[in-house]
């Protein structure tokens, strides 16, 4: 025995293959028309891009135009110097990342906010068992798609404008860091600050409110607190991090134990905040 | 004289048509084709309705363009980025294959979003179609990832630092995240491993996979007919009847008055 609402939409399709049948029009040519039309339309779109593309660009191809580089440098996996970024339709999020800070909430925007609006979308038609159609007797989905084009605009928006710090303009701050933490007598970790700001941990590690904090990198700010960790650790690890079960995070030998000594002097010398 | 001339003009076509007869004869593909192309579709379907095409023209781009480029692609860290130099400063017509390429994507994503949209404004997922909004929302995550993949390829640091931004957050994820990511390098860095999994997946197993689905979402599509604007007069399955008497508050109402006029189908 089917409910009334199974009853009604089964009544209501079988209406609509009625309908069709004795009403519409053939699929050749009508609406094959509208369709190849687009069709077109989007070929031409995309071939319209990549001229615009290509023909903006200067130089050997690395120099950005309207839409950006033909390729960027070849991947070096030991540059300081470059912000990572994914394509446009990732921003949304990427940015989400930001929003949440590690370690407590980050979760939530890596996995938890994605898989729930998958789940959601997946389980609408399941969700909204009305028949009604029409959008304004359907304010819940009304709201929902503002809400949805919304928050994925500002988040791709953000995204895009969001500026990552580069090496310089993080290394103007290690006078701050070295008062906050009060290591400024020592120049050896001073040095070390330098070194942290200019290779690039900032871009996946945050420190004092400075740097990403995404990517699931820690914060770095209170490090040198942890008990039993000294210098030595700290440079060990930084040097080869899969050798302390950190399979993530990439290897620094490239660095030299010299470095590596001072960027250790000044990880034990983050204590935190007072 | 003139009954010869059509005696001999019906030996003609009957051989012209021999080819297709021995076709529909053998398989039945003509009369598939005929009631594709002839079937009936609502009336009142617009240029909104075009975008789920368009997508898939877009897609066909991706696949035709992605054929070429792998003609030429070395999935190799000391190969792939001086690979993509030359196909787009070499080969002929090679930056448009490769433009095309890295364009078509952007124009596919942004195409099965504003499909999405539609089909959801529309409320087109409604019963009996349920199941295909199920399929595009798959195909949407898929492509996502065919984004992801793909965007590595080319090897230069763009590629290079958004994957391993985007292999770190997957390991973030909670039991599977560090497995997934463990899976997607191949190793203890992004290297050669990287490279020839994301290659692997971007131009055999995720394509594969859409291409099946497309194949399950169009069937669906003939099968149970694209549905009306909700806002049409003539909105094929609507109960028709005499006008609504005005002022009716209810925004939810089951009751059988409630489904007068009602574009449900």
């Amino acid at each position: 025995m089917a409910s009334r609402r199974v009853e009604e939409r089964r009544e209501g399709f079988q209406r609509y293959k009625r309908d069709v049948k004795e009403r519409g029009k053939p699929f050749f040519p009508y609406a094959m028309f509208h369709d190849t039309v687009m069709s077109l339309v989007v070929v031409a779109v995309i071939i319209a891009l990549t001229c615009i593309w290509k023909y903006t660009a200067g130089g050997d191809g690395t120099e950005p135009g309207w839409l950006g580089p033909l390729y960027a440098e070849k991947a070096d996996p030991a540059t300081t110097n470059f912000v990572p970024r994914p394509d446009w339709y990732f921003y949304f999020l990427f940015y989400l990342l930001r929003i949440f800070k590690w370690p407590e909430s980050v979760i939530l925007g890596t996995v938890g906010i994605p898989t729930i609006a998958l789940m959601l979308l997946l389980a609408l038609p399941f969700i909204d068992l009305r028949r009604e159609r029409r959008l304004l007797r359907r304010p819940v989905a009304i709201v929902a798609s503002i809400l949805v084009v919304l928050s994925m605009g500002v988040l791709t928006y953000k995204g895009a404008t969001a500026r990552e710090s580069l090496g310089s303009a993080v290394l103007a701050a290690v006078p701050s860091w070295a008062k906050k933490q009060g290591f400024e007598g020592n120049r050896q970790a001073v040095a070390g600050a330098e070194i942290f700001a200019q290779v690039g941990c900032i871009s996946c590690h945050s420190y004092i409110n400075t740097g990403g904090g995404f990517a699931g990198a820690p914060d770095l700010t209170d490090i040198g607190s942890k008990q039993g960790k000294t210098a030595k650790y700290f440079a060990d690890y930084v040097k080869n991090p899969s050798a302390f079960g950190n399979n993530q995070m990439p290897r620094y030998d490239r660095l030299g134990d010299e470095n590596l000594r001072r960027l250790g002097l000044f990880l034990a010398a983050s204590k935190g905040l007072k | 004289m003139a009954r010869a001339r059509s005696a001999r003009r019906e030996q003609i076509e009957k051989l012209a048509l021999y080819p297709i007869d021995w076709l529909e004869e053998r398989s039945g593909l003509v009369g598939g084709l005929k009631y594709f192309l002839l079937r009936k579709v609502p009336r009142d379907t617009n240029w909104f309705h075009t975008l789920g095409s368009a997508t898939l023209t877009a897609f066909l781009v991706q696949a035709v363009t992605g054929v070429f480029l792998a003609m030429f692609y070395k999935p190799d860290p000391d190969k792939a980025y001086e690979s993509i130099q030359h196909i787009t400063n070499d080969v002929t017509l090679g930056w448009l294959v490769r433009g095309m390429h890295r364009w078509g994507a952007s124009v596919f994503i942004i195409l099965m979003f504003f499909h999405m949209a539609r089909v959801f404004l529309f409320g087109a997922y409604k019963y009996p179609r349920e199941l295909n909004w199920i399929i595009g929302v798959l195909l949407l995550a898929l492509g996502m990832f065919e984004g992801f993949t793909g965007y590595l390829l080319p090897w230069d640091n763009t590629a290079y630092w958004a994957t391993v931004v985007g292999i770190n957050i997957n390991g973030t994820a909670p039991f599977l995240g560090p497995f997934i990511a463990q899976i997607l390098t191949g190793g203890a860095e992004i290297g050669s491993e990287t490279i020839s999994r994301f290659y692997a997946l971007h131009m055999l197993a995720l394509p594969g996979a859409m291409f099946a689905l497309i194949g399950l979402h169009l069937y669906l599509v003939i099968r149970l007919g694209v549905s009306s604007p909700p806002w049409s007069a003539e909105a094929a399955g609507a109960e028709r009847a005499e006008p609504e008497p005005t002022g009716r508050a209810g925004l939810v109402s089951p009751g059988p008055r409630g489904a007068v006029g009602r574009p449900d189908a």
